[in-house]
């Protein structure tokens, strides 16, 4: 891979410098003070809230009790679970969607339902039947999580290469065989796509999934600061949502890359 | 001929189309021995493919019988089969290939480094075993499949035109190695549209006709198998002869 690195570098500077454009135009437009700083505060003021919001000993534990990281390791401790299940259910679901067209012609009508619907709709639901505690929101992860795995599971499974599973069974291959040493290989960039989109939407679902009971998380804390009108507590909150986000798909992009180098090649 | 490795009795195929069936093969009937070097050549749609995927175990014939070795063909039981492209696996290093045929095949663990190392070496690849399939070039993973073919030292080899995407020069190297390939308890069945390589190769070519196939031509080929260097033997007047004799027949029946 190593002929990969200078073609890496450049994006990663390009992008350096586009965030800091983009602040620069943001500071210039609060400097120019179209808006009241309450409604857009400036990136100073959004880094003094994420030092204050970090100091658990400013008298009130970071931000209402607890600090930024704190809060963040709520989250994502939601949205590891609720994936990490997700994914679970929905690879061992896409897999059988896709060896078996009668499953998958009874399933995935009904994984396409959920996936049209947005996580708020259910978590109603989830709270009149699993109550305000932690496992509705994890749950919620896990409805969102699991239909995007499933579909893309099933749809790699389908497509796998006829030409490779003809080659393991003239090599003498039986069913189990196939499906551990050639669907399943084959399949693993497409089902890791499908873990990409999955932990998207739980990530930008657990802000949903804390407004019951959720004031702990980094949602909570961004449902909170409106509550109050503290635009730059919503703002620090986006910034570290979209940010760990980013890292995350960052995070499962190489895992992809390393788990599949051949991909696009052969 | 003691027990033949294949024999096809009044076989015949058709493929399902949506008005009619099709008929693709047949009715034919073949006997291959071990030992034997037999090279199917045909033009376009003659079911040299089919034929091909009827010894394997792949289709059944539409009526006839094929037996391999006595039994009705089962995929990768004492068949071994070559196809025009590689179909390595991607996912594996050219090792891990060739080791993943060999627990199919039911090759110890223990055994397996060896004999990977082996085959390797049989194909004239000792040092590859570590690179991916995509970093070596056409030639080489064409070698590998059919080192990969043979870890299961199967008595029969089918090979489907293994060498129609190759350069001219690697095809005639792959040529002289794949023709050492027969040995006393091993048959091989090889389709291509070249008479040249059919000639060179063939202990036995058989021409067949145009769809549905039968056979037009079954001629033994009785070129030296060692001591001529392949050049010479590719000049020689003999070889011209049988040359001209193959393609007069595919000629005919192309007509």
């Amino acid at each position: 891979m190593a002929q990969n690195e200078p073609r890496r570098t450049r994006p990663v500077l390009l992008r350096v410098a586009a965030v800091a454009v983009l602040s620069a135009i943001w500071q210039a437009l609060v400097l120019a003070e179209f808006w009241p700083p309450v409604v857009l505060p400036g990136p100073a003021q959004v880094w003094d809230q994420l030092l204050a919001a970090s100091d658990s000993g400013n008298g009130q534990g970071g931000y209402a009790g607890s600090t930024v990281a704190e809060r963040l390791g709520v989250s994502l401790r939601r949205v590891g679970l609720g994936s990490a299940y997700g994914v679970l259910v929905g690879v061992v679901l896409g897999l059988v969607m896709g060896l078996a067209p009668l499953v998958r012609a009874v399933a995935e009508p009904f994984v396409t339902f959920l996936r049209a619907l947005p996580p708020l709709a259910y978590l109603s639901l989830l709270v009149i039947w699993f109550g305000i505690d932690e496992e509705p929101k994890v749950y919620l992860l896990v409805v969102a999580a699991f239909p995007p795995v499933a579909v893309a599971t099933a749809a790699a499974v389908t497509g796998v290469n006829r030409q490779y599973v003809e080659a393991a069974r003239a090599l003498g291959a039986g069913r189990a065989g196939v499906l551990a040493s050639v669907v399943l290989p084959a399949s693993a960039p497409e089902i890791l796509t499908g873990v990409r989109l999955a932990v998207g939407v739980a990530y930008s679902s657990v802000v949903a999934a804390e407004t019951v009971n959720g004031a702990d998380g980094i949602g909570g804390m961004v449902l909170n600061a409106q509550r109050y009108n503290q635009t730059s507590v919503v703002l620090l909150g986006l910034v570290v949502i979209g940010l760990t986000g980013l890292l995350i798909d960052t995070a499962i992009l190489a895992l992809q890359r390393a788990v599949s180098p051949w991909r696009g090649r052969a | 001929m003691a027990e033949p490795l294949v024999e096809l009795a009044g076989v015949e195929h058709r493929y399902r189309a949506r008005k009619a069936d099709v008929p693709a093969l047949g009715p034919l009937d073949l006997r291959v021995g071990a030992g034997e070097f037999l090279v199917v050549v045909g033009p376009s749609g003659s079911g040299k493919s089919t034929l091909l995927r009827l010894v394997s175990g792949f289709e059944r014939p539409t009526t006839g019988v094929v037996r391999v070795l006595g039994d009705a063909p089962v995929p990768g039981r004492d068949v071994g089969a070559v196809f025009q492209q590689p179909r390595l696996f991607p996912w594996q290093a050219v090792a891990g290939n060739i080791g993943t045929a060999l627990r199919w095949a039911g090759v110890p663990r223990r055994d397996r480094p060896e004999r990977i190392a082996a085959l390797l070496d049989q194909v004239g690849l000792a040092a590859l075993g570590k690179r991916r399939t995509w970093e070596i070039s056409g030639g080489q993973q064409q070698r590998v499949a059919i080192a990969r073919a043979l870890a299961a030292r199967p008595r029969l080899l089918l090979m489907d035109e293994p060498f129609a995407a190759l350069d001219a020069l690697t095809r005639e190297r792959l040529q002289e190695d794949v023709r050492s390939l027969t040995g006393e308890e091993r048959g091989v069945v090889f389709v291509t549209h070249s008479v040249d390589e059919a000639v060179f190769l063939a202990t036995r070519v058989v021409v067949l006709s145009d769809r549905p196939g039968r056979v037009a031509l079954d001629l033994p080929i009785p070129l030296p198998r060692s001591g001529v260097p392949a050049d010479e033997l590719r000049g020689s007047a003999d070889f011209a002869a049988l040359r001209g004799e193959v393609a007069a027949a595919l000629r005919a029946v192309a007509a």
